[in-house]
């Protein structure tokens, strides 16, 4: 009973992971379980919103699809940005390296040139 | 099941701030899909248009937290997610307007309701003011958290609607901390 009543006022409320709340969303919880979802999500704002938004979802056995989904394009979208710079980063180095090749080339023969000319006179 | 469960949102964050790989916010982002979804399909009310809000929040998130540094990640994407919706709906015409900027509890907030905790007197003093409550609150909080009842049983056992039952708890539940607080000061 004191435990329980512990309860009422504690806000330390331990994350509900995605699996349970999908569980609990398709109605495969047991009524305690439900209830010690219920308990987590209480109270927290983001939890509150999103707990009555998902309640909206028509076909909730779609719900783990949906996120799939949303969880893969995300990954895609990562990948394409991490290619993008990648391949920016990869382009960026020959040019680099031409043009100090190309400045060392002119050096040296600058060098050369000066030299002759020197010699010359 | 995610890998990466024994690293915290702040962890991450971390990582991702040490060498700025977005896979950590992709780690991250995957932690909240269904709870952005939720919210974004309690605002929008439409299946497609919560998706496609999903997209554009989690594009959102990994662009801003390249500009800004984030401590709490939970409370800021929530702020993102609900921005962003109230955001199209103001977009929309004939929608209502709502508040923008509405404040986030400090992430601490629990911490006085925790020191409050500590008392033994509390617990002693608890059981007497749940019965000062209302009826209804009294009723819906004791089914709730004494005798672990679900939402949905106690729909069924008192006939009122869910959002009855989550009121009637969430109200009881602050008028028990005012009415303990008041208790806990009278005996001072």
């Amino acid at each position: 009973m004191n435990e329980n009543l512990k309860n009422i006022l504690s806000n330390l409320s331990t994350e509900v992971d995605q699996e349970t709340l999908i569980k609990y969303l398709q109605g495969n919880l047991t009524e305690e379980q439900k209830n010690d979802v219920e308990k987590k999500m209480l109270g927290n704002n983001f939890d509150d919103d999103a707990l009555e938004g998902l309640q909206q979802i028509k076909n909730k056995e779609n719900i783990s699809t949906l996120v799939e989904q949303l969880n893969r394009d995300l990954q895609k979208k990562l990948i394409k940005k991490k290619q993008r710079r990648e391949k920016l980063r990869f382009k960026d180095q020959p040019w680099l390296y031409f043009a100090i090749i190309i400045i060392l080339i002119l050096l040296v023969v600058s060098y050369f040139v000066i030299q002759r000319l020197l010699k010359n006179n | 099941m995610d890998k990466y469960q024994h690293i915290s949102d702040k962890q991450l964050l971390e990582k991702f701030y040490t060498d700025r790989d977005n896979d950590w916010l992709g780690i991250l982002l995957q932690r909240y899909t269904l709870l952005l979804l939720g919210v974004c399909m309690k605002y929008l009310k439409n299946e497609e248009l919560a998706k496609d809000s999903v997209q554009q929040i989690f594009l959102k998130v990994i662009t801003e937290l390249h500009k800004y540094k984030v401590d709490y990640f939970k409370s800021w994407v929530y702020m993102v997610a609900k921005n962003h919706c109230l955001m199209q709906l103001r977009d929309k015409p004939g929608k209502i307007n709502l508040e923008l900027n509405e404040k986030f509890p400090a992430q601490d907030e629990t911490s006085d309701k925790q020191q409050l905790l500590q008392d033994e007197k509390t617990y002693a003093l608890m059981s007497v003011a749940l019965t000062e409550l209302n009826p209804e609150q009294q009723q819906c909080v004791t089914l709730f958290y004494l005798e672990k009842k679900s939402y949905s049983e106690i729909c069924e056992m008192t006939g009122h609607t869910m959002m009855q039952v989550k009121s009637h708890i969430q109200n009881g539940k602050r008028n028990l901390r005012i009415l303990i607080e008041k208790k806990l000061n009278e005996l001072k």
